[in-house]
């Protein structure tokens, strides 16, 4: 046979099938929309929320082709003449650079949640003098300052010499708002600033336009606002234009190198890198979450994969005489499996379309979220709009057509090796669909797969970032063998509840159905199983996660009062509190303990962490710690013996395989420190790792007595709420929490770091369940000519709807106490494996009972109700219409 | 009389002009608070060949012509190196104490290089604040913005003794390194170095020149490194205005005859095309001693910048008197090349800065010369 007759099968079979059940095909389309749009939109919002990271000088420099930075604290002034004198032959630019962050200031009455929502900002302080000097700034339209026309007034805006006035000005992005307003009202550090806006920062031809939390400042402008004068964050290298760019390139790359190597025991004075490095630890810094995330969105894309199959399994079996006919009449085997395989694509494709559109939409939702999340784990970023590229079009588009493609398969096989002769045994029972859910074997040998995966390290993807992939591997192991076991379980249990059959004969059709059960009943129920298996698994690692938090927050907030900047809003925000500020609230009255918090961002082999200095034996006297190896001995907790020693938090133990007794060396500005580790405690707030010591240290090798935080015990009788309002009043850039605030506030923030996890297990189960719908519809569709037997016999459409509750009812149920047992294994596997894989957090395992059997009473309602609407419709089908 | 510091804060200057005419008292200071130059003034070196804070304006500014020995016939280059010094406003607050990132001075350094034999021109500018990058030492010549800089190679070398080194640049295209030592002692043009610019009794500046400086050194181009040597003009000028109401710009031309003397040439241009009675050329002989005489200055041919369509004189017959015969003198100053026009976007004003020769009437010629042409563009505010 031709090819030409493929598009005359596809039209006359597939398309007229479309056109007379439209409904059906609609709902596979759906669903597989909706697979597509759960995977589209988080692979969007993670690619929105990494994105935002922006090495934010480039929007001035055009690009940098050096940085340094050191790898603790900023570096001093003294360092730029020395790099002039050094650098002198090879015509470059040296531009130092001070970044900090910034907060939208929070009416006093604001409630709580309010604060993590506000619009923080980047704080870049150049010297708008020299930046002027550069070739992109000098291309730029309009550049920093106008030169100040005879008839200006002396008010015309950024006239040059304002820069140098009593107000400090900043620059705006363009996309900030539009027009930009006078002036910000912002908390820097701890203390309301007004910014008067001087204009646009200028962007330069084909330049990148500034992000829209960005503010440019003149450098020793911000210097002084963020009390970091005779210090600068990093400095940034432009070679000048000219011949053998790329030698002087290298040459000015090995020579800072040159520069910064270290006198003996001592780390390196700086590190040398490039914008796109720089890029990269963010991307690579993200990379677990992101890549987790991904997973778990194509649980929603393999449930509908399930459903494919079923569907077009299903068609096959009903237009199995059509097929007979033509192959009788001679058509290829092969034509019409083509014709099948080209009928899945074509669902996959506008499955895959809709899918697009859903993913896009819901990725301006999630990418809030992500950005959340990544903000709070991670680093600041601005929430920007989620964009749609070719790539990730087509990528899109490809999932649905390779999962519909995929599910396709063997359904297609089934029809080309339809017999032709089988026509005249119309009625004989099709063996089709899943004939490895019946093999018990089979998912033995799947779950076990699943349990040596699951033994297996994480995969290390460089930057101290590990991703679990084998621990995932196992998760779709267990989803798939659990699945399987469903399916092997769904007779037995028809066959148990068959004394149930004396209810009437509704329950007897239903439990006989069961008890010989199709391959679509077993499909059906273990695409439930993974719905659920998933939605309860994650369940079980929310409520661990929740339990262990909440342990940590009891353990760890003692005291009564909890102040920060109120411009600080996660690990990755910049606001500290001046040391006249601090000490004058640890002075007043009502206070009878102060205890100081300090940290600084700290880069060790090439990864981002954190050292932080604080008041040990305080902390530890209230029982502060949680231990997962220790308590140190007693000398670890007096600052007077603990030079030398230091404490690390699980994540930096896990991600620098740093053990109890080990040694590190920490760089500081004054110098590297060799610690040794005296033990490791629980830390939920911090990704990357904590190295604590006591401040007395910190202050010493930093210089610098700014706090992070103070927590504050009161003077018996001093009320919490009164020294608060009186101590916000005093210093409105304050964020102050009493203890119970601060406690109900950190468990917010956990959840509001899971939101999207619940938002992807909800549509999972909404898929499965549209899903159980569809199946029994297809059954239903499959014995047409039993349902016309039972309405002879006498069976009204109330009984046959009854009869197909009760098959959706026990299938559901079977599947929800299958995926429920399976959730924890998964919860397990969640909890120790990829978790601990990814972020080294060590979780108690807690099972949120109510809420597991909420979920499986739920699935179970809405299986019987659906199956009764489903029941109803079947019971009026025509017995001699085509489906 | 030298160029022009107009940054980026054309028209601060105005506050500066007082009405005034010619016999009125000097004022202690200018109406904006910088200190006003006077007459008879004592300098003491190596002091005065750094800068004064006090006044608003101050450049350091080398023009020369080199040659590098490559091949039969040298292949001849000139070069500008200016380095100017504005005083931010009074009214805006000192910085507090010495910074990396002062704000009471503000540097600005040009530079530019024509090979004449292609008519290939580069040029640059560079702004700086006062602070690690940019600085001007006020006991001794140092002059520094970014990897440019001027110094004497002794901080404390005596009057007379003075050998200077001098590094720029033009991004990295092009970088020289020079030695430059005095063939004269330093020139005080004016009164004793008291040199009147207009009839304001703040329009004045005090100058000082090196008018032959034997140059050698570096010239690394495209990559290559070239022995140079050469000769250069050097002037160092500061003053708190310089400019009258009624004056565009200027005309100034620095010349170093091959007879052994050199011939200083200012024309201060007014509104109505006409030339200020401050204008003045200056006779320079063998031994040092300087002269003014009367002058005729006649553009003979234009031409048109593509760049800014500002329009200068190109071609000039300059007529005057020879102070040793007392015979008219007439050369004609003819650019190498038109295109040596200096845009710069930092500055804020476009000028016309080139390298010549000087040719008798009939042809020969009689030396080398750097011309400079302002206010074509449009007005000169800052010196106002």
């Amino acid at each position: 046979m031709n090819g030409s007759l493929l598009p005359l099968l596809l039209r006359r079979l597939s398309l007229r099938h479309a056109r007379l059940a439209p409904g059906q095909t609609a709902l596979l389309v759906f669903i597989l929309a909706l697979g597509v749009a759960v995977f589209t939109a988080v692979r969007l919002a993670n690619r929105a929320a990494v994105s935002s990271f922006t090495h934010f000088t480039d929007t001035l420099t055009g690009q940098s082709d050096w940085i340094i930075q050191a790898p603790a604290g900023p570096l001093p002034e003294a360092v730029l003449p020395e790099l002039r004198a050094a650098l002198a032959d090879l015509a470059v630019q040296i531009h130092p650079v001070v970044e900090s962050t910034a907060a939208e200031p929070l009416a006093p009455d604001a409630p709580a949640e309010k604060r993590f929502g506000r619009r923080t900002y980047t704080l870049l302080g150049v010297d708008l003098v020299a930046v002027a000097n550069l070739a992109a700034q000098q291309a730029a339209a309009d550049p920093f300052f106008r030169a100040r026309a005879a008839a200006d007034t002396p008010a015309t805006p950024a006239g040059f010499f304002d820069l140098f006035g009593a107000e400090p000005l900043a620059w705006a992005s363009p996309r900030l708002t539009s027009p930009l307003p006078e002036s910000l009202e912002l908390i820097i550090q701890d203390r309301p600033v007004r910014l008067r806006l001087a204009g646009p920062i200028p962007r330069a031809p084909d330049g990148p336009v500034a992000p829209p939390n960005l503010l440019v400042l003149d450098l020793p402008r911000l210097q002084e606002l963020v009390g970091r004068a005779g210090r600068v964050d990093r400095v940034e290298f432009v070679l000048e234009a000219g011949p053998t760019l790329e030698n002087r390139r290298a040459e000015l790359g090995r020579r800072l190198e040159q520069l910064a190597a270290p006198a003996p025991g001592e780390a390196a004075r700086w590190l040398v890198s490039t914008p796109g490095a720089r890029r990269d630890t963010a991307a690579t810094m993200t990379q677990a979450f992101r890549l987790n995330l991904t997973v778990l969105s194509l649980i929603a894309l393999l449930v509908g994969l399930y459903l494919v199959f079923q569907a077009l399994d299903g068609a096959v079996v009903r237009r199995r005489a059509e097929i007979a006919v033509l192959r009788s009449l001679g058509v290829d085997a092969a034509v019409i499996r083509r014709a099948w395989l080209a009928e899945a694509a074509l669902l996959g494709l506008l499955g895959g379309a809709l899918g697009l559109l859903l993913g896009w939409a819901g990725a301006q939702v999630a990418v809030r979220a992500v950005g959340k999340t990544v903000n709070a784990l991670y680093y600041t970023t601005t929430v920007d709009a989620a964009g749609l590229a070719w790539g990730e079009a087509a990528l899109s588009l490809a999932a649905g057509v390779v999962a519909s493609v995929l599910a396709g398969w063997a359904p297609a096989r089934a029809a080309a090796s339809t017999p032709p002769a089988q026509v005249l045994v119309r009625g004989a029972p099709g063996a089709i669909g899943g004939r490895w859910l019946r093999s018990p074997a089979l998912a033995a040998g799947v779950l076990a797969l699943g349990v040596v995966l699951s033994r297996l390290p994480p995969l290390d993807l460089g930057g101290g970032t590990r991703f679990p992939l084998a621990g995932h591997i196992a998760a779709f192991c267990g989803i798939l063998g659990g699945g399987m076991l469903a399916a092997l379980a769904l007779p037995v249990l028809g066959r148990a509840l068959r004394p149930l059959a004396v209810r009437g004969a509704p329950w007897r059709v239903a439990l006989g159905h069961l008890a010989r059960p199709s391959g679509r009943h077993r499909l059906a129920a273990a695409a439930l199983v993974c719905a659920i298996g998933m939605a309860a698994g994650m369940a079980i690692l929310v409520a661990s996660f929740e339990k262990s938090v909440r342990t940590w927050v009891q353990t760890a907030l003692q005291s009564d009062l909890y102040l920060s900047s109120s411009g600080a809003q996660s690990a990755s925000t910049d606001n500290h509190i001046a040391p006249a500020t601090w000490r004058a609230l640890a002075a007043h009255p009502a206070v009878a303990h102060a205890s100081v918090f300090s940290a600084y961002p700290l880069t060790l082999e090439g990864k981002p962490t954190t050292l932080g200095g604080g008041d040990l034996a305080d902390q530890a006297g209230r029982g502060g710690f949680l231990w997962v190896d220790g308590p140190p001995a007693p000398e670890t907790l007096d600052p007077a013996h603990n030079a030398g020693l230091a404490l690390v938090s699980e994540s930096f133990s896990d991600r620098f395989r740093i053990r109890r007794g080990d040694t590190l060396t920490v760089p500081t500005p004054g110098g590297s420190q060799t610690l040794r580790v005296a033990a490791v405690f629980a830390d939920y707030g911090n990704e990357r790792g904590t190295v604590l010591v006591d401040r007395m240290h910190t202050v010493r090798w930093f210089a610098d007595d700014h706090a992070t935080s103070l927590a504050l015990d009161l003077a018996p009788g001093a009320s919490a709420e009164t020294v608060r309002a009186e101590l916000l009043a005093a210093h409105p850039g304050l964020a102050i929490f009493t203890n119970a605030a601060l406690r109900v506030e950190v468990l917010r923030v956990f959840r509001q770091t899971f939101s999207i996890t619940y938002a992807l297990q909800g549509i999972g189960l909404a898929v499965a369940v549209v899903g159980l719908a569809l199946s029994l519809a297809s059954v239903l569709l499959d014995r047409r000519d039993e349902l016309t037997t039972l309405r002879a016999l006498g069976f009204r459409r109330g009984e046959i709807a009854h009869a197909t509750a009760v098959e959706g009812g026990v299938l559901a149920l079977c599947a929800a106490l299958a995926g429920i047992a399976l959730s924890f294994a998964l919860g397990w596997l969640l909890i120790h494996v990829i978790n601990k894989q990814s972020f080294g957090w060590t979780l108690a395992f807690a099972v949120p009972g109510a809420q597991l059997a909420a979920l499986g009473a739920l699935v179970v309602a809405t299986g019987v109700g659906v199956s009764h609407l489903v029941g109803r419709w079947g019971a009026d089908l025509p017995s001699d219409r085509e489906e | 009389m030298r160029a022009l510091v107009s940054l980026l804060f054309v028209g601060f200057g105005l506050a500066a002009l007082a009405p005034a005419a010619r016999g009125q008292e000097i004022p202690a200071l200018t109406t904006d608070g910088f200190a006003v130059p006077r007459p008879d003034p004592v300098f003491a070196f190596p002091r005065d060949h750094g800068a004064h804070l006090d006044y608003k304006i101050e450049w350091w500014y080398l023009t020369g012509h080199l040659y590098a020995d490559e091949g039969p016939v040298p292949r001849r280059f000139g070069f500008q190196a200016t380095f100017f010094r504005s005083a931010a406003p009074r009214s805006v607050a000192a910085s507090p104490g010495p910074t990396a990132f002062g704000h009471d001075q503000i540097y600005l350094a040009h530079m530019a290089l024509i090979d004449v034999s292609t008519g290939h021109f580069l040029h640059q500018e560079r702004l700086n604040r006062a602070g690690w990058d940019a600085t001007a030492s006020t006991t001794t010549l140092d002059v520094r913005n970014g990897d440019w800089s001027l110094a004497l190679a002794d901080p404390a070398a005596m009057s007379g003794a003075e050998t200077l080194t001098l590094v720029g640049g033009i991004r990295a295209d092009a970088r020289f390194a020079l030695t430059l030592v005095p063939k004269k002692p330093l020139v005080r043009f004016g009164a004793g170095g008291y040199s009147r610019k207009g009839t304001a009794p703040t329009a004045a500046s005090y100058y000082l020149t090196f008018p032959r400086l034997a140059a050698t050194g570096t010239l690394t181009l495209d990559g290559r490194a070239l022995r140079v040597t050469g000769e250069a003009w050097m002037d160092h000028e500061y003053s708190s205005s310089q400019l009258d109401q009624n004056q565009v710009g200027w005309d100034w031309l620095s010349a170093q005859l091959d007879d052994g003397r050199e011939l200083m040439f200012y024309r201060l241009r007014t509104t109505d095309g006409g030339t200020d009675p401050a204008s003045t050329l200056t006779w320079v002989d063998r031994d040092g001693r300087t002269s003014t005489a009367p002058f005729r200055w006649e553009p003979l041919t234009t031409w048109k910048s593509p760049h800014t369509g500002a329009i200068y004189p190109q071609r000039i017959r300059l007529t005057t008197t020879d102070p040793a015969t007392g015979a008219e003198a007439v050369f004609l100053v003819e650019p190498f090349h038109p295109d040596q026009e200096l845009g710069g976007s930092l500055g804020g004003v476009t000028y016309w800065e080139g390298a010549c020769r000087i040719l008798s009437p009939a042809g020969a010629s009689l030396g080398a010369a750097y011309l400079e042409l302002t206010g074509y563009d449009r007005a000169v505010e800052a010196l106002r």
